[in-house]
């Protein structure tokens, strides 16, 4: 309120819209210029030629329709499968329901990459286990699956994106009216029937939100692509990128861009059309009644068999990844697990991975990314939020949209659009330039969980201590900073384990000297150097766990001090 | 203490506009009264408050809080909110949810540096008091409203403050907690002996409460008065019409007798209580409250103020029927007794209490 505060206030705000507005829009407008240009080097003259090479390249429509294919399967099968989890949860008495939560957060734990790799694993054609046991037992010629293909990429998909789906469904079908599913069965409707006729219909626009966020996730998706898609020829937008900029003789930076133009376009598009969408869910469930709790319909017979499908999939989204990573980073190579498999175990290839220069180097990058990456994106976040939640002019508005806006960029392309900006920097090939890139791609991570913390900071609180002869400092130290902290721990969080296992933006930005983990591990899948990747994916989940792990008890160290100093 | 509050505006801006928020405002508050701010929402009372605890800053004028200036436009004076040693409950209560109902009790005392021991004795001393004696220890979000609501006045009363403002504490209660709560802050503010600004848009809530209750209108005070003064004999015709149901009825003084002033209004001519400050041929509004129009039953050819009248319609609200009556295209409410035998479409013969019938000139 008085003028000192105020001036800095306003000072705030533009520079704050500058640093995001560079984040964000930089690499957009690099990524236009590049695709209008001759090549990485030539920046100056304006040329279609790159969108002619791309567009007209007979494979393209191959790649589209590939695309195409890819994303909205996936998008059925995480939809179908989230809609599936979240009735039982919600509207059930099905038993163990701690699972469903477990469901909806571990998965995001473990990375993308190594997610695919235990699928491959499991289901590749040459030694897959399951195809190597099936062929054992029911003595078969060739293996029965094909992980290799589009089906086994939609299926990979599908799953990793579950949990991002079931977060957008769970709670749209905790806060809907159940009046109108009772006055539906007062009619003299069957349980089915009034699934199908009335629940489903007025959960629309929450399930084709989750349908459209899962489209636009598994259209950046480069993680199952790479690992699932390329080693069978198969290759979508992201892949077909990176083929233009990583292999072959010449990378084209030039063409990439125009590639990368029409994916930016597409995930713009759809992520307009799902904050539509999720304006007009949220609409219906403003309409319904308070939050009494349901009367939850009664399985019967079906309950243990339902159940049994939902342990089956926790058992496969969290245990089995683990467990065959694990498996396959102590036996020399890829064996069905007998008493032969186990008295041949090692920790040859975790010792391969402690002597490779490049592998310790990666895990140190990494290690560092997350760990600074995290405190200068979350030290942003709160500046950002502050602005958002409590400046709220104008401009706040302005910063607001722009720094949500990179949620709607695949990372490969923006990575694109970062390499035709570093390029022309000292930054090139530092590990600067991975960090800024990270921080501009997941800014919205951080900014979620701090708004909300300073929505929760009523300004009365702030007020109320002043009144009480608290001087600004005093209460910034005993009212504000301690009400932040679970949302700057979480935020933090969040960041750092993005930023541990990142893949898409780096596979355009590491150059030699500053290979990150998730980098690496492409390149020990490429070689086919199973047993090795395992070894150093088992490393990185446990860093991703340890960062949690300390930040979590570091957050609750400090909010309890708080408590306890009378 | 005493709180002098010199021609104070404030204005705010918002989408451009220029929106007067307080217009010149003079108030003397008394010492050890219970204070009323009443007006309608964006009246501007709760920024006269804000004002005072400084919260806000004024665009212009002078506030001293006994002896001290905190405000002054001219001599360049701002006291921090901090430093001017007030208490505040706040509408939302402001309870931290981080600490504990003993670190927010104990929180004025702890800016001090007190010493602990006398810090605990004195937070116990105060709980006792509000009535939440053992709630030390529960995390202070574990509270209902009514008693967040106390651990907010106990928060308030620790640093023992010559002054405590009060901005609508018991609207977020429900209704029949409120009631209970403002009869206990009655009591508790009586005790201590405290002067305590109130801030509310509850008219029984500030006649129930009060000591003096002053009257807000577009950022200017309206009038001011002990609640029977602002209830029964406000000249105001905004004042009549917020402060209770009103019936206001147009008129002209047609002549000044002895006891009356008599009006001609559309619904025939009325005896008024007297009223100086008008004159034959004035326009004038005539404010009788429903609970001063009686059903007359029997004769009516005796008595002043009869006028015959068709029931329009009845409601049943408990402890009476409140009625409609059609009388020559004018509509007054009335409050029937339940025993009262009328109906829908009845005529009836009401007498309007000629005490009771005001005029207002404003």
């Amino acid at each position: 309120m008085n003028s000192t505060m105020f001036n800095t206030r306003t000072a705030l705000t533009p520079s704050l819209i500058a640093i995001v507005g560079f984040l964000t829009v930089c690499p957009v407008v690099m990524l236009v210029f590049g695709s209008f240009s001759e090549g990485i080097g030539a920046f100056g003259k304006f040329t279609l030629e790159k969108y002619i090479q791309s567009y007209t390249d007979p494979e393209f429509a191959k790649i589209i329709i590939n695309t195409i294919i890819f994303t909205i399967g996936s998008a059925f099968v995480a939809t179908l499968l989230a809609l599936f989890l979240a009735y039982l949860n919600t509207r059930t008495n099905i038993p163990f329901k701690f699972l469903f939560r477990i469901i909806s957060i571990i998965p995001m734990m473990i990375p993308h990459i190594l997610f695919s790799v235990s699928w491959v694993l499991l289901l590749n054609p040459s030694n897959g286990l399951i195809n190597l046991l099936l062929r054992q037992v029911l003595n078969l010629q060739n293996s029965p699956f094909n992980i290799y293909s589009l089906r086994g990429m939609i299926l990979v998909e599908g799953l990793l994106d579950l949990p991002i789906a079931y977060l957008i469904l769970a709670p749209a079908m905790a806060a809907f009216d159940v009046s109108l599913e009772e006055s539906s069965k007062v009619s003299g409707a069957s349980n089915l029937r009034t699934l199908t006729r009335v629940t489903l219909p007025v959960l629309r626009p929450a399930i084709l939100a989750s349908f459209i966020l899962v489209i636009v996730r598994s259209l950046a998706s480069f993680a199952v692509p790479s690992i699932v898609g390329m080693p069978g020829r198969i290759y979508v937008l992201s892949t077909h990128i990176y083929r233009i900029i990583a292999t072959g003789f010449a990378a084209d930076f030039g063409m990439a861009a125009a590639v990368g133009m029409s994916a930016l376009a597409a995930s713009i598009s759809l992520i307009y059309l799902y904050r539509y969408l999720t304006s007009e869910s949220e609409k219906y469930v403003t309409i319904s009644s308070r939050g009494y709790r349901p009367a939850l319909i009664e399985l019967k017979n079906a309950k243990y068999p339902l159940f049994g499908i939902v342990a089956l999939l926790s058992f496969v989204l969290i245990v089995l990844p683990v467990l065959v990573l694990f498996y396959t980073s102590l036996v020399p190579y890829s064996m069905v697990p007998s008493a032969k498999a186990f008295s041949m175990m090692s920790w040859k290839h975790w010792l391969e991975v402690l002597s490779d220069p490049i592998s310790l180097l990666s895990l140190k990058n990494s290690v560092f990314l997350g760990v600074v990456g995290a405190t200068l994106g979350v030290i942003l976040s709160i500046f950002v939020s502050y602005v958002i939640v409590k400046v709220r002019t104008r401009a706040a508005g302005l910063l607001e949209s722009l720094s949500f806006l990179s949620f709607s960029f695949p990372g490969i392309v923006i990575g694109v659009g970062f390499m035709w900006f570093f390029v022309r920097t000292p930054l090139y090939a530092t590990i600067w330039s991975l960090l800024i890139g990270y921080i501009a791609t997941y800014l919205p991570y951080g900014i979620r969980p701090l708004s909300s913390a300073f929505i929760q900071i009523h300004s009365h609180l702030e007020e109320s201590s002043r009144v009480c002869g608290g001087g600004t400092l005093y209460t910034l130290r005993r009212i504000v900073i301690p009400l932040l902290i679970p949302g700057i721990v979480s935020g933090w969080i969040l960041m750092a384990t993005m930023f541990v296992r990142e893949l898409t933006l780096s596979v355009v930005l590491s150059r030699p000297g500053t290979e990150v983990l998730a980098v690496q591990i492409l390149r020990f899948a490429e070689d086919g150097l199973w047993g090795t990747l395992s070894a150093l994916g088992i490393m990185m989940i446990f860093i991703s766990t340890t960062l949690v792990v300390v930040a979590s008890l570091i957050g609750m160290k400090l909010t309890k001090v708080e408590e306890t100093s009378q | 203490m005493e709180i002098r509050i010199k021609s104070v505006s404030k204005d705010f801006f918002s989408e451009s506009k220029r929106i007067k928020a307080l217009a010149n405002v003079d108030l003397t508050i008394p010492a050890n009264q219970i204070f009323t701010l009443l007006g309608p929402s964006g009246c501007g009372k709760t920024t006269l408050l804000r004002c005072i605890v400084g919260l806000e800053t004024p665009d212009s004028g002078e506030i001293a809080i006994g002896e001290e200036i905190v405000y002054s436009k001219e001599k360049n004076i701002f006291v921090p909110p901090e430093k001017r040693g007030l208490s505040m409950v706040f509408q939302t209560y402001a309870i931290w949810p981080h600490m504990t109902v003993f670190d927010n009790v104990a929180y004025p005392l702890q800016i001090r540096k007190e010493p602990k021991e006398e810090i605990r004795s004195k937070v116990e001393k105060t709980l006792q008091f509000v009535q939440l004696e053992g709630f030390e220890n529960r995390p202070a979000t574990k509270l209902s409203g009514g008693q967040q609501q106390r651990v907010a006045l106990a928060r308030a009363l620790i640093p023992e403050p010559k002054v405590i403002l009060f901005d609508e504490p018991l609207s977020n209660l429900d209704a029949k907690l409120r009631e209970e709560t403002r009869k206990e802050l009655r009591s508790f503010l009586t005790e201590l002996k405290i002067t305590a600004v109130y801030v509310t848009h509850d008219r029984i809530e500030a006649l129930s409460l009060s000591d003096t209750i002053a009257v807000m209108k577009d950022g200017r005070i309206v009038d001011i008065g002990t609640p029977k003064n602002i209830y029964f004999d406000s000249d105001h015709r905004f004042v009549a019409d917020f402060i209770g149901q009103a019936n206001l009825i147009d008129g002209k003084v047609m002549a000044t007798e002895d006891s009356y002033t008599i009006v001609d209004s559309s619904i025939g001519t009325i005896a008024c209580q007297k009223s100086p400050t008008t004159s034959v041929g004035n326009a004038v509004t005539i404010c009788i409250r429903p609970e001063f129009i009686r059903v007359v039953e029997g004769d009516t050819s005796e008595g002043i103020n009869i006028f015959l009248g068709r029931v329009e319609s009845l409601l049943f609200v408990g402890d009476a029927y409140e009625g409609e009556i059609i009388i020559a295209d004018t509509r007054l409410i009335i409050r029937i007794e339940p025993t009262t035998i009328v109906e829908e479409g009845d005529e009836i013969a009401l007498s309007l209490d000629p005490d009771h019938c005001f005029v207002l000139s404003k």
